[in-house]
């Protein structure tokens, strides 16, 4: 096939992957909705069909174009958007068994292919010699799958933030003498509440397979999504912290030093700072809980920061990378 | 720890303005339009250190306070991680108080029962630590996430070290280097002045490097594909040590040295001759003009100039200013249709030159400062032609014309380097990769505590478990529930209830239990 015949099935194949992500995602919301297992079902496949599609439009892209497909923002936000799937699919869904936070993460993937489709798009070229090194299949690999994580951890805590004010609401209706003290985390049960819980409460082992609830609730409870969101987190930093270094070593190749405070590298230092801040928080009393997850949304917003305004309105070495 | 956390944060909010505004290392053409539009706020900017705010004296203070902090947490840390490592698990005096907690009575008799937990506790890389004055252990596990943790913030202090160590004895250059020409590695060699580190020696290496060629490549869009530089590395006795390419991304290495590919440009030889004799021989290294806005760089013609001081009539100084068009295909395009054409290959190259008379007020640079001086008399020559400066008009070969010529003999390419040196590398390299290496067991491991105890009980023991998880609680559960299976089947399995003692269940705590509830 000619480099023209596959930069068209690149091109058809990523509107299939967004109609269908569209569709998953309209699904997904009806699942939590009306609360169907066959809309969930139906929903799931239609989601996978649209990876399917992404999956074959980024391949035919890296035919057209001779080289890895992630040259440029809209390969960049292509790649992104299928990552966030996959790993609402594969981590959240199937991992840690959440259904009812892919209609969000199909969301963000949709908002992110819509951008890059309308604002991003380039058709399929040769590299600029900057970005001519084996190092592109390393720093951006990370970046990109660090992004992915971390865009993923954002949508956990701001599901933690709403599920966390909807319990208190309602313990306030209940007039319950229980509350959780103001942002001394959520009803964070099994991971504060144990240490001085008295040894009754504690199940015998023997027992624990039985007592445990057969079925999970649909919307996991905030002190769940919060954990979550802190383990996709803590999956993402120390990506993230490679991307960061991988990056350095091939601005010591390709330019000469190893950090000049780019604006791009700049950037990806302060997502880092943050999220090095979350993980610290978490580990603090008196800031787990909404503390720490308003720490992890300035890092989600710095994330976006550092890949759209970076690139797009920041004059940096990194401008090329459109 | 919260202190350098705020000192963190701090130095995250200095690099927003950092990034935000333009900064003298990175865009100084940007700064300085920065503070010509804005001059009260702009000089209150550049005053507070906005316009450089990672070479400020605030930054350098913050950091520093940022690394004390950090070295004052890290000391008491790594003092106690040290004591842990040397001191075997303390033995606990309650068990039945610990967050996890489950009771068995087994088979095996307390000496065997708690023998058989060792061995599986070992098996599971707990550290054990049998109690001396009875049938107990206890036994610990995770220590590796303080060890990655502390590893983690130490590396962070290493790297921040191999940076001021590599930055502070450094230095950084550029050089043009005209094909066909040689390059040493010597101070007055370097174009401009050099950035070198606040306790940079001054030791130069005296190697070199000969540009054999410039090859660029582009597409039909325009847009660059390669450029390299073919190069011979030179040992100070002038001796070829290799010949390398030095592309963009691959740069050579010689001597602790880094040689990278910058930029590139024209530069014509030009042989100036004055009542036959020749005034000034040799590539001229020509600067591209900027290009205005919605016109590509690649469409601006070069900029040059030979100055001879005292070569014009009556003594006055000379200068021939010359603008190199390496495709006068765009300069005909542009003269007949205003359109502005991309030169990226060399065709017909020509030069419009311009002779000064008058005095030079600056001999070192490339720039011509036409003040003080008249223009004489211009003219084109072409690639390999000569031209008379009196009058601007073309000579066949052999013409003398005047005694005042102006010859353009070929055109060749430079290419500029960017040499510097950084010792720090290694070290950082080392570092970062410490940082990386810490981090998994920091964020990924957890430090959790059992203890076993087995009094006698019938014909067997009552064997009693306790454990703790400082971190991932739930995960112990399941953890803790999957070892107290093991320690049962290991000490002969759970023991039938025995019938004539009327004591409490096989693998129930007794009822009165429920009501001592004790807190460690």
């Amino acid at each position: 096939m000619t480099d023209l015949q596959w930069a068209r099935i690149s091109n058809d194949a990523f509107n299939v992957a967004l109609f269908a992500y569209i569709a998953a995602m309209v699904g997904y919301f009806a699942h939590l909705a009306f609360k169907r297992d066959a809309i969930w079902q139906i929903s799931r496949a239609v989601a996978v069909a649209g990876v399917v599609a992404n999956i074959v439009s980024i391949v035919a892209r890296g035919f057209a174009a001779d080289r890895v497909p992630w040259g440029n923002m809209y390969e960049y936000s292509s790649l992104l958007a299928l990552l966030v799937v996959i790993g609402a699919l594969v981590v959240v869904e199937g991992v840690y068994k959440v259904r009812s936070l892919t209609g969000f993460a199909l969301m963000f993937s949709v908002l992110t292919m819509a951008v890059a489709v309308s604002f991003l798009y380039v058709g399929p070229g040769p590299l600029v010699p900057a970005l001519n090194s084996y190092w592109i299949k390393i720093h951006v690999q990370a970046a990109i799958w660090g992004s992915s994580l971390f865009a993923l951890g954002g949508i956990a805590t701001i599901a933690y933030l709403v599920v966390d004010r909807a319990e208190r609401r309602k313990l306030d209706a209940l007039g319950s003498k229980d509350r959780p003290p103001i942002m001394g985390g959520a009803l964070d049960l099994d991971a504060d509440a144990d240490a001085d819980a008295p040894a009754d409460l504690v199940p015998d082992p023997a027992e624990d397979v039985e007592t445990r609830p057969a079925k999970r609730r649909l919307v996991p409870s905030a002190a769940g999504l919060d954990r979550l969101a802190y383990r996709i987190i803590a999956l993402a930093f120390p990506i993230w912290t490679f991307a960061v270094i991988a990056g350095a070593v091939w601005a010591q190749e390709a330019w000469g030093r190893y950090w000049g405070w780019d604006p791009k590298e700049t950037w990806s230092f302060i997502t880092w700072v943050i999220f090095a801040g979350y993980l610290h928080a978490r580990a603090t009393n008196g800031w787990k809980g909404r503390r720490a997850a308003f720490i992890a949304l300035v890092g989600f917003a710095s994330l976006l920061v550092t890949y759209y305004v970076v690139n797009l309105w920041i004059v940096g070495l990194h401008s090329y990378a459109k | 720890m919260r202190t350098a956390l705020i000192l963190l944060l701090m130095i995250a909010l200095a690099s927003v303005a950092g990034s935000l505004l333009p900064q003298w290392p990175n865009t100084p053409e940007r700064v300085m339009r920065y503070r010509a539009d804005h001059p009260v706020w702009g000089t209150f900017l550049d005053r507070a250190g906005l316009f450089d705010v990672f070479g400020s004296w605030w930054f350098v203070l913050l950091t520093t306070l940022l690394f004390v902090s950090l070295v004052a947490c890290l000391v008491p840390r790594t003092r106690a991680l040290w004591r842990a490592v040397r001191t075997p698990p303390m033995q606990a005096r309650e068990i039945d108080a610990f967050p996890r907690y489950a009771q068995v009575a087994v088979a095996a008799d307390p000496d065997q029962a708690i023998d058989a937990a060792r061995w599986v506790l070992r098996r599971r890389r707990f550290r054990v630590a049998r109690d001396p004055s009875r049938p107990a252990l206890a036994g610990e596990k995770g220590l590796a996430r303080e060890i990655g943790s502390l590893g983690f913030h130490w590396a962070l202090i290493l790297l921040l070290t191999g940076v001021i160590y590599g930055k502070g004895t450094g230095f950084s250059g550029l050089i043009a280097v005209v094909e066909g020409q040689t390059w040493v590695d010597a101070e007055a060699n370097y174009d401009g002045t050099i950035r070198a580190g606040r306790f940079f020696d001054g030791g130069f290496t005296g190697t070199g490097l000969r540009l054999r060629e410039f090859r660029s490549d582009f597409q039909r869009t325009g847009q660059p594909m390669d450029f390299v530089s073919r190069v011979d590395l030179l040992d100070p006795d002038g001796s070829v040590i290799r010949r390398e390419d030095i592309r963009v991304n691959h740069p050579a290495r010689i001597e602790g040295l880094w040689i990278h590919q910058s930029s590139f440009g024209w530069a014509p030889v030009i042989e100036v001759t004055d009542g036959g004799e020749v005034a000034a021989s040799g590539p001229v290294v020509m600067d591209r003009d900027p290009a205005p806005e919605g016109v590509v760089e690649f469409a601006m013609p070069w900029r040059g100039v030979v100055k001879l001081p005292g070569a014009g009539t009556d003594g006055l100084d000379r200068a021939i200013e010359l603008e190199l068009w390496p495709d006068s295909r765009a300069l005909t395009a542009l003269l007949a249709e205003q359109e502005p054409q991309a030169m990226l290959v060399e065709f017909d190259p020509i030069i419009r030159f311009s002779v000064w008379e008058g005095a030079l007020t600056d001999l070192s640079t490339n720039r011509l400062d036409t003040t003080g001086l008249d223009e004489v008399s211009s003219g084109i020559v072409g690639a390999g032609r000569t031209a008379d400066l009196a009058d601007g008009a073309a000579l066949a070969a052999g013409d003398a014309g005047s005694g005042a010529t102006i010859s353009f003999t070929e055109l060749r390419q430079y290419s500029v380097f960017q040499v510097g040196r950084d010792a720090g590398v290694p070290l950082v390299l080392a570092a970062a990769i410490l940082v990386l290496v810490g981090l998994l067991p920091a964020l990924y491991s957890s430090r959790r505590k059992v203890w076993v105890r087995a009094d006698p009980d019938g014909d067997g023991s009552l064997l009693r478990v306790g454990g703790l998880a400082m971190q991932r609680k739930p995960q112990f559960e399941e953890e803790f529930d999957r070892l107290v299976g093991a320690l049962v089947s290991s000490a002969g399995g759970r023991r039938a209830p025995d019938p004539g003692a009327g004591g409490p269940g096989p693998d129930q705590r007794e009822p009165e239990e429920h009501e001592k509830v004790q807190t460690p």
